[in-house]
């Protein structure tokens, strides 16, 4: 995912929390990701995108908590939007996505979530977002 | 969705009166959806608790956090840290989510803050219908996708009751229109009245404990003992 250059926020204590509680387990489930993009079939959002590989389950897991978890959660407001938009709105996790490896994708894209929710983020339902 | 709405004030502060650290948890499912009790919401509701708490001379604490869906373990387990910094959780999730909840940590109360009403559409922002009472034999084939059991007031199945009004509203009143007139019109337009000229058997209301669902295709991976038949 492209980085936007504004200012990253100062890093919510929150967030560092959670990047320190779960740090190994999204860089060993993230570490095992072999990018065979099998997932992306699994994931209906996927197959209704028209295949957009921004849909695919393991590119939302990886540019969502292992982009936070890669800068400690020093994200600009402009790339925690991306982690919204990604996490949320191309994500309703269903929980249906299948990794060969054993990867847990909407685990991970919960993570994403958490983190978000923490820095006051979270799926604009107010504005009738309820897809 | 799931829809819900909060209960009042006075009766959820009462709930949670004489305990000194309260969570209000809220649920990033349905209730979030039709506003009720997401994010913001459960953060509003620790304000109010808060100057509910204020206004009594009383020390209590509130916080808020939100889990993506508390009817599913795998988010609650990532609330344990929260849960053991509070004396008790106010859920501001469906009945299926407290329940989950207070089984997920049986030594902590755990209060309901929300009524949950039904499960219905997103007519407008902010505004819901309730549309499926979850009957567990499905009419909808027969009655033109509208459903007897929800939207007649009397639940009725083979047509209408007779008091339909010439306007096409339903006796009960309430600006709610007769359903089985609907269900008329709709499978007219559609060439379909012959689907409702056979009578139909009652429902089986019979009472029954709470249901257990195995998907079809996931029976091998359950055994007898874990689920019960439903
Ligand atoms: S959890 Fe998210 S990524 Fe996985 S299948 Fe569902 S929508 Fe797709
Ligand atoms: S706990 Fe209830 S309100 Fe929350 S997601 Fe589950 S069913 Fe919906
Ligand atoms: S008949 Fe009505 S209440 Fe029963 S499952 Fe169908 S929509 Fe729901």
């Amino acid at each position: 995912m492209k980085t936007t250059a504004t200012k990253a926020a100062p890093v919510n204590a929150e967030v560092l929390d959670l990047v320190r509680r779960r740090r190994k387990l999204v860089k060993l489930s993230l570490g095992a990701c072999a990018h065979c993009a099998l997932c992306a079939e699994s994931c209906f959002k996927y197959r209704n995108s028209g295949q957009d590989p921004t849909y695919t389950p393991s590119y939302k897991a990886i540019n969502t908590i292992g982009k936070i978890v890669k800068r400690r959660g020093r994200l600009s407001p402009g790339e925690y939007e991306k982690v919204r938009e990604l996490a949320f709105d191309k994500c309703v996790l269903c929980m249906r996505c299948r990794c060969p490896v054993g990867v847990d994708l909407p685990y991970l894209i919960s993570l994403a979530r958490s983190a978000c929710r923490e820095v006051g983020i979270e799926r604009g339902y107010l504005e009738g977002k309820n897809a | 969705m799931i829809k819900a709405t909060r209960k009042p004030l006075e009766e959820i502060s009462s709930s949670v009166k004489g305990y000194g650290r309260i969570l209000v948890l809220g649920c990033g499912g349905c209730t979030s959806v039709c506003l009720a009790g997401g994010q913001r919401e459960s953060l509003e509701l620790a304000d109010d608790l808060a100057q509910v708490a204020r206004a009594g001379g009383s020390t209590q604490h509130q916080s808020s956090a939100t889990v993506e869906r508390q009817c599913n373990p795998v988010f609650l387990a990532e609330i344990s840290g929260r849960i053991a910094d509070c004396d008790c959780v106010l859920s501001t999730a469906c009945g299926a989510g407290v329940q989950n909840l207070s089984d997920a940590f049986p030594a902590l109360p755990v209060f309901p803050a929300l009524d949950t009403l039904f499960i219905g559409v997103d007519i407008d922002v902010g505004l819901y219908e309730e549309r499926c009472r979850h009957c567990a034999s499905c009419m909808l084939a027969y009655t033109g996708g509208i459903c007897p059991v929800t939207r007649c007031a009397k639940s009725l199945f083979n047509g209408p009751c007779g008091g339909t009004r010439v306007d096409g509203g339903c006796e009960v009143g309430e600006g709610k229109s007769c359903a089985w007139l609907e269900i008329h019109d709709r499978l007219k337009a559609q060439g379909r009245l012959d689907s409702i000229l056979s009578l139909r058997p009652p429902m089986d209301w019979v009472d029954r404990g709470p249901a257990t669902l195995v998907q079809v295709g996931y029976e091998g991976r359950y055994t007898a003992a874990k689920v019960a038949a439903p």
